[in-house]
């Protein structure tokens, strides 16, 4: 085979490669359901690129006790997560191990046991609590921001509350749509 | 210039050799040397290469910080832009090059530079789209970009480039996300070895082979802590299946040399694998390992009989390697069979029945089996002198000293550390190392002298 049409596969592997992958988060963004998840804005860190704000939502930890579950799940464990319409923000109702039937105003987010525990540390009581628990990833964790907004997030103003509007995909994939604050959208996501 | 007086003294020591192993005819290594000598490059080629990647890095690292400063403020098609460009830009370049003949080494750089930029840009779009997946997924794109890079631009830096992407892949599976035995990175490592046998590519099957060591050593390292039982003896199962599979591979490389196609590669897989066997059957000779760590730990706990699974898997491996052993035999057979054939083939017996009889015994036994490991473990470093040096691999002969020494000063410290008063320890330790290495140095540096000699003049060490 000639170089050049060596070199030309090479190039359009490589193209389609990364073109997939926005193809498949922007296929999640707009086919998706939009939900609205509560969460708390973590250890903004930079990397070479700018800032990321690490979003801690409230489904990320799950309390075994208060919800319907096909137990047990073990650690690095698929996991799906059946959440319903609630006000504001959605809410975690059963977790599966393989993906549910959805009734109406309900939808399935995919994710992944990072850690099972039966212990945790409460933050507004500062004490450590007996819970049976899981923590779990959803690919949703990370936004990255301008350099330097990564602060500001973190650092909200008195009366300013954050949550996201996420996209979630008849799979389970998840991809954030918007950072709201107070409701209105702070950051929102475009193909271009 | 250099490199090429060099390539005519190097082939002038080694055709002696192949034409003794039967890959050369006789009479012919004088044509040989002429003919490489009449068709002298017209100078330095690896300095080219070495500044070309030294370019290729530094462009990458210029155009990544670049990106770093102005990040925030370019609009998303302008990092699209950049990010499919650059890729593009690098690849042109290097086809521009080979294509032309001209500048081979700027090509091979620019194409590594290609690999450099699609890793980095799985990033960053993982970054600019908010993509946040599981990340080892990242590095296994990066890694199979690289090795698609090999076989279609028959590029031995790109395949180098994937193996070790493949390697930090497997380490982020296994202790990132608790994988033990992290197979599908056999399947990846396996699939470069076509173009690194089809090409030639000595380098890249040094990386191989080191990337290989690598996975076992991660896998061994995770089965060790996940098992959470220090005195069920389960790390001393492991090292003796690690030892025995890098003894199996040693002789896998025996059989490779008997090869004519894969004798060049015979010679790297059994120096690994010899180094792997060495540490595995070094860790084997302490005691501490053959009681049960836990007994160290001061619990006074010895671990028991081996468990069922651990003799099938241990079994398993040993029919792997005696099979390995016998078709190196039997691909030997009627040719002049070295002595030292015969007598490893006893060792290797004897050996094996130790290991065997290693799983039925308990914690308790554990001072007498390291004896008899220790034993085991003399001997087989004399017969890796004796391989090494009908070989001609001084690599083997070196490795053979270094862990002589390392055995000698283990027992040391395991003997003398509790008998002697510290300041005597210290001291005669001293004297040991300043006399015992003196004593190994002069025999190694003999021995290799010899085996120099001989291969100037054709003959066996």
């Amino acid at each position: 085979m000639r170089i050049t049409l060596r070199l030309i596969i090479l190039i359009v592997l490589q193209f389609v490669v990364l073109a997939s992958m926005i193809a498949m988060k922007q296929w999640t963004l707009s086919t998706g359901t939009p939900i609205v998840l509560e969460t708390e804005p973590i250890d903004p860190r930079s990397l070479f690129q700018g800032d990321y704000v690490r979003l801690n939502y409230t489904i990320s930890t799950l309390r075994l006790a208060e919800l319907s579950s096909d137990r047990p799940f073990k650690e690095h464990e698929r996991i799906y997560v059946l959440v319903r319409n609630g006000d504001p923000y959605w809410e975690p109702v059963s977790l599966h191990h393989e993906r549910p039937g959805l009734p109406p105003d309900h939808v399935t987010l995919k994710g992944t046991v990072i850690r099972a525990g039966n212990r945790r540390w409460n933050r507004q009581s500062q004490s450590w609590e007996a819970t049976e628990h899981l923590m779990v990833r959803y690919g949703i964790e990370n936004y990255f921001v301008p350099e330097g907004e990564g602060r500001d997030l973190e650092r909200l103003k008195p009366g300013e509350k954050i949550s996201i509007r996420v996209a979630v995909d008849q799979f389970g994939n998840a991809g954030i749509k918007a950072v709201l604050v107070n409701g209105q959208p702070r950051y929102t996501e475009t193909l271009f | 210039m250099l490199r090429e007086s060099g390539f005519l003294r190097r082939l002038r020591k080694e055709l002696p050799v192949w034409v003794q192993q039967g890959w050369v005819r006789p009479g012919s290594e004088q044509q040989i040397l002429d003919h490489a000598a009449a068709h002298r490059g017209p100078g330095v080629r690896y300095l080219p290469l070495a500044f070309s990647i030294l370019g290729v890095l530094l462009l990458g690292a210029g155009v990544i910080t670049f990106f770093a400063a102005n990040w925030s403020v370019m609009p998303k098609v302008a990092k699209l832009t950049l990010v499919f460009g650059s890729m593009g830009l690098a690849y042109a370049g290097a086809g521009t090059a080979l294509k032309y003949r001209e500048a081979p080494q700027l090509g091979e750089a620019l194409l590594l530079l290609g690999v450099i930029l699609f890793g980095s840009n799985i990033m960053l779009i993982a970054q600019i789209y908010h993509i946040d997946a599981h990340y080892p997924n990242g590095v296994l794109l990066w890694a199979l970009g690289g090795m698609v890079t090999a076989y279609l631009m028959h590029s031995q830096p790109a395949m180098i480039a994937g193996i070790a992407l493949a390697v930090l892949w497997t380490g982020m599976e296994t202790f990132g996300f608790d994988r033990s035995l992290h197979w599908p990175f056999l399947i990846l490592w396996a699939s470069c070895l076509p173009a690194i046998h089809k090409n030639r590519w000595m380098p890249a099957s040094h990386v191989a082979m080191i990337g290989l060591l690598l996975w076992s050593w991660f896998a061994f390292q995770h089965l060790i802590w996940s098992a959470h039982a220090w005195g069920s003896g389960v790390p001393l199962y492991l090292m003796q299946i690690y030892f025995l599979a890098s003894l199996g591979i040693f002789v896998l490389g025996m059989v490779m040399a008997t090869d004519r196609q894969l004798a060049s590669f015979g010679v790297v897989v059994k120096r690994y694998a010899a180094f792997a066997a060495l540490v595995s059957f070094c860790a084997l000779t302490f005691p501490d390992l053959q009681r049960g760590l836990e007994w160290r730990a001061g619990s006074g706990r010895l671990h028991g009989t081996a468990p069922g699974l651990w003799v099938i898997v241990t079994v398993v491996v040993l029919l792997i390697v005696v099979g390995l052993a016998v078709w190196h035999r039997i691909r030997t057979t009627g040719m002049e069979r070295p002595a030292y054939l015969n007598w490893g083939s006893g060792l290797l017996g004897l050996g094996i029945a130790v290991v065997l009889a290693n799983l039925f015994l308990s914690g308790e036994h554990g001072g007498e089996v390291a004896v008899v490991f220790n034993l085991l473990f003399l001997a087989g470093l004399v017969w890796l002198v004796y391989a090494g040096m009908h070989a001609n691999d001084r690599f083997l002969v070196n490795a053979a000293f270094l862990f002589f020494g390392l055995g000698l000063l283990s027992r040391y410290f395991d003997t003398f550390w509790t008998l002697l008063n510290r300041s005597y320890f210290f001291m005669a330790g001293g004297l040991l190392l300043i006399g015992g290495g003196y004593l190994l140095e002069k025999q190694r540096r003999k021995l290799t002298a010899r085996m120099q000699g001989a291969q100037a003049q054709g003959g066996r060490p």
